[in-house]
């Protein structure tokens, strides 16, 4: 996911990043302290660093996300900058969307989330050691606590970064899906057949009756056989939208077949006490076509004495 | 004020035919049912065709007054079809839970004549 991408889905305004603030406890005081050990940090910087990439590197698992010198080099400069971020006083949308982009980047890569992760919680040893080393130990505790809450903070950002990307993947995909989903096919002149494969959901369930309304009015379509043997479950729900399916379509003035009721289906649809009487059901998809050619005032091909 | 006579009552093979060409508003739908209600007592017509092709838009107001116009008519022994309703009136009617399981309806006038047993001559083959 791009990371301007990311920064909008989040939405990272001044109040969201307030909300967040206050739920990780990052107070100014924190920031304070922070930046009072700017200078600390500042010489600290490229050990903590080296130390990190010396955890990741060393961990053959991540270390194949860094292919080359040159891209270990790019982000160490990253990392540093990003460490140096943690002194500088300010946890406002600025910050917010500039911890989005370093997880976006790593999103992008397809760096698993618990390898990110886990690269965090050796930073935050780092961070510990090194405040351990130069404080007193009531101020290196202090320190500590503070970095920890805006360390927090910013994971959780890596994660939503993460969430946002599969979600986007999921929106895409579902997209896919429906425009392959309804199609709607003209068997015979003023027949139309849906050939329904795949789980129905609200959203797809509303998705192919407008299809399928359209095709309906387009083609000035008589009969209309839905085939739902591709349909793994057929559940209350399902037999809910094919009702109000049909009733639309009666109501442009064309009759409903619902065909590929298997023995399977047609023993939940009774065991549940869904009453389908209302709809016009057959078995083979064959025998609905014959019923729709009846009904269309054509005897059907091929039917002998 | 009534409004009723807003919208022609035609009588075409023994139906009365309505073609809604405007969106109705409340007053002029309620005028318009007791319109046909009088035109069915006046001419003993057995079939009611309401033709909606016109409208873009169908609130649910106006949805049960068509509906109900064509209960009424059946009490006196008429029979309704609608005819020319939008795919996406259809949907949104059913998606607001409207009770449809009593309406006729037909894709075209031509249609919506046969379901109300007039003989319709049609142009080439079928």
């Amino acid at each position: 996911m791009r990371p301007e991408d990311a920064i909008d889905r989040l939405q990272l305004d001044e109040r969201e990043v307030r909300r967040r603030r206050d739920y990780f406890q990052v107070t100014d005081e924190d920031l304070a302290r922070l930046a009072s050990h700017r200078d600390l940090a500042t010489r600290h910087n490229d050990e903590v660093i080296e130390a990190l990439y010396q955890f990741i590197l060393g961990h053959p698992e991540s270390r194949a996300f860094f292919p080359d010198a040159a891209t270990v080099a790019r982000v160490k400069q990253l990392q540093r900058r990003y460490f140096l971020g943690l002194f500088q006083g300010r946890c406002d949308p600025a910050y917010a969307e500039d911890r989005v982009r370093v997880g976006a980047t790593h999103e992008t890569i397809r760096m698993p989330a618990r390898l990110y992760m886990g690269a965090y919680a050796v930073y935050l040893e780092l961070i510990r050691a090194m405040f351990e080393r130069e404080l007193e130990p009531a101020a290196a505790r202090a320190a500590y606590a503070s970095a920890q809450r805006l360390v927090a903070f910013d994971m959780a950002l890596a994660m939503d970064t993460y969430v946002a990307a599969a979600e986007d993947t999921i929106v895409r995909h579902q997209a896919a899906v429906r425009e392959l989903s309804t199609p709607v096919i003209r068997v015979f002149d003023r027949i139309l057949l849906l050939p329904l494969v795949g789980t129905i959901d609200t959203a797809r369930a509303q998705q192919v009756m407008e299809t399928l309304l359209t095709r309906v009015a387009e083609e000035q379509a008589r009969v209309v056989i839905i085939d739902i043997s591709g349909v793994p479950v057929v559940d209350t729900k399902v037999a809910e939208h094919m009702i109000m399916t049909t009733n639309a379509v009666r109501l442009l003035g064309a009759k409903t077949v619902v065909a590929g009721i298997s023995p399977v289906v047609a023993k939940t649809i009774v065991q549940l006490g869904i009453s389908l009487t209302a709809l016009e059901t057959r078995g083979r998809l064959q025998d609905a076509i014959t019923l729709a050619l009846e009904l269309t005032g054509r005897a059907p091909a091929g039917r002998q004495a | 004020m009534r409004q009723t006579g807003q919208v022609p009552i035609l009588r075409v093979a023994g139906v009365l035919l309505v073609a809604i060409q405007v969106d109705l508003g409340d007053t002029v739908a309620t005028a318009l049912q007791e319109d046909v209600l009088e035109a069915i007592a006046r001419t003993g017509s057995t079939g009611l065709l309401i033709d909606v092709t016109g409208l873009e838009m169908v609130d649910s107001f106006v949805a049960r007054v068509l509906v109900d116009t064509g209960r009424m008519a059946r009490l006196m022994g008429t029979e309704t079809v609608i005819v020319g309703l939008r795919p996406e009136v259809a949907g949104t009617l059913v998606r607001m839970g409207f009770d449809v399981s009593e309406v006729q309806a037909a894709l075209d006038i031509d249609e919506g004549l046969e379901r109300l047993g007039c003989k319709v001559v049609r142009r080439g083959a079928d």
